[in-house]
C-alpha cells in the first residue's frame, strides 16, 4: 500500500512538463517579489529611524541606514509620554485580552449547547448588534452618561465582548463531542467546572486565535483613546502616535531641554519613524507564535456551513 | 413494560395524555437542566444590553434637538431636549458636504470590494499553487504580519515613503516624472486608500480561501491529472469550483462592510484638501456631529448608516441561502 502511495507519487511529479515546471518558478518569484515590496515600508521606515540627519534630509535612504546612529532610539526612550503611555497601552491589552477572553468563553459555551432552554432567543440578541448599531454619537452620549471619559474603563470595558469572536469560538465549541462532558458530567462537575477544566484545555488554538484578535484590537485601537481621553496620562501608545503623525507634532517642541540639545543633530522623521518602530515591537514580538494557532482557530471558526 | 402489556392495551387518548405530559416535562427539565448555563449568559446579555441596545435607543436624539446640558446627565436630557421630527435629516439633505460624503462612501467601498476582493481570491491561488511547504509559511508570515499593524501606523509608514520627499517621489523625480502630493492630491487619495487596504488586509483575506482550498479533496486533483489537465486547468476546473460557496460567504460578510469605507484609514490618512474625495460618512459624523456638537445630526445620519448596512447583509444572506444553501446565521 505505502509503495503504490508512493509510486503514485513520483509518476506525478515526473508527470510535470517543462511547461508546468516554469510556471512553478514563474508563480514563486512573483509571489517573492509582492512579499519583498510588503515588507519594504517597514525597511525604509527602520532604516530612516537609524540614519543621520543629513543623509534622511539629502534623501540618501533605501535599504540601509546611512550614517548609523541610535540616538533617536534613545531619544524616544527618555520620553515620559512614550513611556507613560506604553505603560496604559500595555495594561490595557493585557487586562482587556483577558477580561474579554472570560466574556466570551463564558457567553459562548451556553450558546454551543444545542439544547439549550431559548438558545434561539439568546442567539438572536447577539447577532443583531451585529446587524444593527446606535451608532458613534449615542455611543459617545452612554460614555459621558456612565462617566466613563478620561478612565481607563473607557478603553477595556466597552470592548470586552466582540460578538463575531464570541460566535467564532462557539463554532469552535460545537466541534467538541458531547460525550467527553457528559462524562465530566457524570462524575458531578458542574458546568463552570466543566467548562473550565475540560473544554477549555480542548479549545486552546480557538482560544490562541481570538485571544490574538483581541490583544490586536486593544493595541492597534487610536479611536477609543481619541474619543475619551483627554488627559495626556492615560493616553493609550497609538492614540499618541495618531497625534504625532496626523498633527505632525514634534515631540521636542514641548519637551526640549538642555540635555537634549543632541537632538539638534536628530532628523523629526527619524525620531518619529523609531517611535512607530517601538510601537510595533511588542506585536511582532507575539504574532509568530501565535501564526500556526490562528490558521488552525480560523479554519474550524470561520469555513462552516 | 410488563406491567403496562399484563394490564390492559393503551387507548389513543391515553397514549394522547402520555405524550403531552413526558413532552411537558422534557420542556422544563430542559430549562431546569439549562439553568446554570442560563446564569453563564447573564454577564454577555447585560453587555450587550448597555453597550450595545442601549445606543440604540438613543437613536431617538436624531429626531430631537438634543442639547446634552439639558437635564441632570445625558440621558436625562434625551428625555427634557424637544422633538423635532425628521428637521435634522432635511437640513442634512441639503449640505452638498454630506452628500457628496455618501456618494464618496458608496465610491471608496466599490473600489475597494471590485479590486482588493478578486485580489485576494487570486493570491490565495498562487499561494496554494506553491509546492514546498517551507516557501509558503514564509509567504503567509509575511502577508498575514500588514493585518495586524494599526492604521496609524500604516498610515505613518505610507506617508514615508509615498511623501513629497519619500522614494516613491524620488523614483518618479529620477525618471523624470514631477513630485506628486499623493495625500493632498483629490485625483490620487482614492488610489492610495486602495493601496494601502490592499496592502494591509489583502494578504489576511487569503487565510480563509486556502483554509477551503485545504478541504478540497486530492482523489478530484488526482483524477483531474489523469485527464491530463494541466496545473491551470486543475485551478480552472477543481480549485475555483472547491471554494466557491466560500467566496461566496465572504463576498457577503464584505457587502455588510460597505457602508464602512474605512473610517480609521481615513481619519488617519486625509487632511481637509481631500474632504472631496475621501470624505465618507463615518470621518464625517466624527467631524460634524462630534467634533461640532452637533449631536443630533451626527445620530440620524449615523441611523441612516446603519439602517442601509443591515439591508445589505440581510439581502447578500438572502442571495446566498437560495444560491448556494449557506447563510452567516
Amino acid at each position: 500500500m505505502a509503495q503504490a502511495v508512493k509510486t503514485k507519487k513520483t509518476s506525478i511529479t515526473y508527470g510535470l512538463s517543462t511547461g508546468e515546471k516554469a510556471f512553478g518558478i514563474v508563480n514563486f518569484v512573483i509571489l517573492a517579489i509582492l512579499g519583498l515590496l510588503m515588507l519594504f515600508p517597514f525597511v525604509n521606515l527602520i532604516a530612516k529611524s537609524l540614519s543621520s540627519n543629513t543623509a534622511i534630509t539629502t534623501g540618501q535612504v533605501t535599504f540601509w541606514p546611512v550614517d548609523f546612529q541610535t540616538g533617536t532610539y534613545r531619544f524616544v526612550l527618555k520620553q515620559g509620554q512614550f513611556w507613560n503611555s506604553f505603560r496604559i497601552s500595555i495594561v490595557v491589552t493585557l487586562c482587556g485580552t483577558f477580561g474579554a477572553l472570560i466574556m466570551s468563553c463564558i457567553t459562548a459555551y451556553p450558546l454551543s449547547k444545542k439544547w439549550l432552554w431559548g438558545r434561539k432567543f439568546f442567539a438572536l440578541i447577539f447577532v443583531f448588534t451585529m446587524l444593527f448599531s446606535g451608532g458613534m454619537v449615542p455611543s459617545y452620549i452612554l460614555m459621558r452618561a456612565l462617566n466613563f471619559v478620561n478612565t481607563i474603563w473607557v478603553l477595556i470595558i466597552p470592548a470586552l465582548l466582540g460578538v463575531y469572536n464570541m460566535i467564532l469560538l462557539k463554532n469552535f465549541f460545537e466541534e467538541i463531542p458531547e460525550a467527553v462532558e457528559e462524562s465530566a458530567q457524570l462524575d458531578g462537575a458542574g458546568s463552570l467546572r466543566t467548562l473550565f477544566s475540560i473544554v477549555l484545555p480542548m479549545s486552546l488554538p480557538a482560544l490562541a486565535t481570538i485571544g490574538l484578535f483581541y490583544a490586536v484590537g486593544f493595541w492597534d485601537n487610536y479611536m477609543t483613546g481619541l474619543l475619551y481621553i483627554t488627559t495626556p496620562s492615560l493616553r493609550p501608545l497609538q492614540t499618541y502616535l495618531y497625534q504625532l503623525v496626523t498633527e505632525a507634532t514634534n515631540i521636542s517642541a514641548e519637551t526640549m531641554t538642555a540635555e537634549d540639545m543632541e537632538l539638534a543633530s536628530l532628523n523629526t522623521e527619524a525620531i518619529r519613524a523609531a517611535t512607530i518602530m517601538l510601537a510595533c515591537v511588542p506585536i511582532m514580538c507575539v504574532y509568530p507564535f501565535l501564526q500556526k494557532y490562528f490558521v488552525k482557530g480560523m479554519r474550524v471558526g470561520s469555513v462552516k456551513g | 413494560m410488563s406491567e403496562l402489556t399484563g394490564r390492559k392495551t393503551l387507548s389513543d387518548q391515553d397514549l394522547r395524555r402520555i405524550a403531552r405530559l413526558s413532552q411537558k416535562r422534557s420542556s422544563r427539565s430542559r430549562l431546569h437542566r439549562s439553568l446554570p448555563l442560563l446564569a453563564l449568559l447573564i454577564p454577555g446579555l447585560v453587555f450587550v444590553a448597555i453597550f450595545h441596545y442601549l445606543p440604540m435607543f438613543g437613536l431617538v436624539i436624531g429626531f430631537e434637538k438634543y442639547d446634552i446640558f439639558l437635564g441632570a446627565n445625558p440621558i436625562d436630557a434625551i428625555f427634557k431636549s424637544p422633538w423635532v421630527g425628521l428637521k435634522n435629516w432635511t437640513d442634512l439633505w441639503i449640505k452638498s458636504k454630506f452628500r457628496q460624503a455618501i456618494i464618496n462612501t458608496f465610491i471608496i467601498s466599490a473600489l475597494k470590494v471590485g479590486i482588493c476582493f478578486p485580489l485576494g481570491i487570486i493570491l490565495a491561488l498562487m499561494i496554494n499553487e506553491v509546492r514546498s511547504n517551507i516557501a509558503k509559511k514564509t509567504l503567509q508570515t509575511v502577508m498575514y504580519l500588514p493585518h495586524f499593524i494599526s492604521w496609524v501606523v500604516v498610515g505613518a509608514l505610507f506617508m514615508n515613503i509615498m511623501g513629497t520627499t519619500g522614494i516613491v517621489n524620488q523614483v518618479i523625480v529620477a525618471l523624470g516624472g514631477e513630485t506628486q502630493k499623493f495625500f493632498m492630491d483629490n485625483r490620487w487619495f482614492r488610489f492610495l486608500l486602495v493601496l494601502t487596504s490592499e496592502w494591509k488586509e489583502t494578504g489576511w483575506n487569503t487565510i480563509v480561501y486556502l483554509a477551503a482550498m485545504a478541504g478540497i479533496d486530492p482523489e478530484l486533483y488526482e483524477a483531474a491529472t489523469i485527464d491530463r489537465a494541466n496545473r491551470f486547468q486543475q485551478i480552472l476546473h477543481v480549485t475555483l469550483p472547491g471554494i466557491a460557496s466560500t467566496v461566496v460567504m465572504m463576498l457577503i460578510l464584505r457587502l455588510g462592510g460597505i457602508m464602512d469605507a474605512g473610517f480609521s484609514q481615513i481619519l488617519v490618512m486625509y487632511n481637509s484638501t481631500v474632504y472631496k474625495s475621501g470624505d465618507i460618512i463615518g470621518t464625517y459624523i466624527y467631524r460634524e456631529g462630534i467634533g461640532k456638537f452637533n449631536w443630533s445630526q451626527g445620530t440620524i445620519v449615523g441611523m441612516f448608516n446603519s439602517l442601509i448596512n443591515m439591508l445589505l447583509l440581510l439581502g447578500g444572506n438572502w442571495l446566498s441561502r437560495r444560491l448556494t444553501d449557506r447563510s452567516i446565521w
